[in-house]
């Protein structure tokens, strides 16, 4: 038993060392590199050429998103509400770091595959220290303590990083926006989440999957509903912040954003869970 | 030891390069910071404070941040082709209207603003455009924020809000075009004065 302690102490900190020198190197680069946003200027006369976001299943995608609207205020807002007048912020903070920290193969997968050495490093050191120092990962050490944010990877990014196209875009009942690529990576990191290669049956990996759903729904901030009262075509307005931010993600994933969304699975439903106007996030 | 020759002198070069155009003009960051500075000032003042004095606060925003933007430059940019086609009086109008809504989208998130501290990261500049990266750091969370300026005589005025890629001006532009093409110019004033009006009954309710 004290052996095995050990080993795993051992494997620990030889991990954390040859993970360190690369996580310095890629916390240094932040803010170095910022995205070039002169380039994509919108001129006058483009407007006529569609080089936009291919939505042909507009008339279907609409029927879902008002699908979703309505699951959104009429289900998930109450059950949130309730869930988080019950569950201290505390605690919800800590099962998201649980879940997070358990979906560490997914993001270490992509950042690899993305050739993104030095967050792979920095992805790997933070499970190491919040598996250990975080106590199976429900703290997290490394952001507090070691000055390592979480970094995000997705197989959906790591399609566009090697040039697949977005395909049409498409609106899914509760995940919502997305598009035919990044439904795919949606499925390969699915497969890749180790909780689907336990011996649990599916109603357990059921309430797993709701449970953190629900969980992250209640930490995010009212994205949602933000961008539904300040645009005039809330629908429009998804899909090019989708389109956007995900382009951004793929362009500019050589600028290592400090990233605290958590990774891949379940992409907040009806709104995307970043900023799509200035906001200082308020929190349940 | 001919490289470095030349090194020394694409450097020098480059250093008179910028020296001259920074004395032609303040730099897009030199010229940004006051206005934010201005913004959260008047955020953070405790006299300010409070819904009752909402409409002093609002006042004093929007005359601190036309200072530093420029709301028609983004009514045009947000209207994009149909702004040509539209008469000078409709252009005032819908530059009312949109000043009205973007007072209400991003002076209304301003309104939460509690104390973060702007940091400003990199500044880019080509030929009368800038980008000026910042980033604000909520709880630990740093956000990054761009702004687009544009060159006016001697005033860097900033015409668009970037944040994690997705742009103010573009988001809106696309959700009108939608709009224009099914109910035309006059639907969009139509939808816009609607959306203007439900702030205010918010408002109300709220009260």
């Amino acid at each position: 038993m004290n052996t095995l302690r050990t080993r795993a102490l051992m494997l620990f900190f030889l991990l954390l060392l040859a993970c360190s020198s690369g996580g310095i190197r890629a916390a240094n680069a932040i803010g170095s590199a910022q995205p070039d946003l002169l380039s994509d200027e919108v001129s006058e006369d483009e407007e006529g050429s569609d080089k936009g976001i291919a939505d042909p299943l507009e008339p279907f995608n609409r029927v879902v998103f008002a699908f979703n609207d309505k699951l959104y205020f009429w289900v998930l807002k109450p059950v949130k509400i309730g869930y988080a007048a019950v569950v201290p912020k505390d605690i919800r903070v800590c099962l998201g770091n649980f879940v997070s920290n358990l979906a560490t193969p997914v993001v270490l997968i992509n950042t690899l595959l993305q050739g993104r050495w030095d967050d792979a490093g920095i992805v790997l050191s933070r499970f190491g220290v919040n598996t250990v120092l975080g106590v199976y990962g429900f703290g997290d050490p490394a952001a507090s303590e070691f000055g390592l944010a979480s970094r995000s990877a997705d197989f959906g990014q790591t399609l566009g990083v090697y040039g697949a196209g977005e395909g049409l875009y498409l609106y899914w009942p509760l995940f919502g926006p997305s598009n035919i690529r990044d439904s795919i990576g949606l499925v390969a990191d699915n497969l890749a989440q180790p909780i689907n290669h336990l011996q649990i049956d599916s109603a357990q990996r059921l309430s797993y999957s709701g449970g953190s759903y629900l969980n992250k729904l209640s930490l995010g901030s009212d994205v949602y509903e933000e961008m539904k009262k300040y645009s005039l075509d809330p629908y429009v307005s998804a899909r090019e912040a989708y389109h956007e931010y995900r382009n951004a993600r793929i362009e500019g994933k050589k600028f290592n954003q400090n990233d605290n969304s958590s990774p891949v699975g379940l992409e907040i439903l009806p709104g995307i869970e970043k900023q799509i106007f200035p906001s200082f996030e308020k929190q349940l | 030891m001919n490289n470095k020759i030349i090194y020394l002198f694409l450097i020098l070069g480059m250093v008179l390069y910028m020296g001259a155009s920074a004395n032609a003009v303040e730099g897009p960051t030199a010229q940004l910071k006051p206005t934010l500075k201005a913004l959260t000032d008047i955020l953070s003042d405790e006299s300010l404070k409070g819904d009752g004095h909402r409409t002093e606060r609002r006042t004093k925003v929007m005359t601190a941040i036309k200072i530093g933007f420029d709301f028609q430059e983004m009514s045009k940019r947000i209207l994009g082709r149909t702004w040509n086609e539209i008469g000078a009086d409709e252009q005032k109008l819908f530059t009312e209207l949109m000043t009205k809504l973007l007072e209400n989208v991003y002076i209304g998130k301003l309104e939460s603003y509690s104390g973060q501290q702007i940091e400003y990261l990199e500044e880019r500049i080509k030929g009368d455009r800038a980008q000026v990266t910042t980033s604000v750091d909520n709880k630990g969370v740093k956000i990054p924020m761009h702004y687009i300026l544009n060159l006016s005589g001697s005033k860097w005025m900033v015409y668009d809000i970037n944040i994690e890629g997705v742009s103010l001006v573009r988001n809106y532009m696309e959700q009108f075009k939608t709009i224009l093409r099914k109910e035309k110019f006059t639907g969009l004033i139509k939808v816009l004065e609607e959306k203007n009006r439900s702030f205010e009954t918010v408002k109300k309710e709220g009260k």
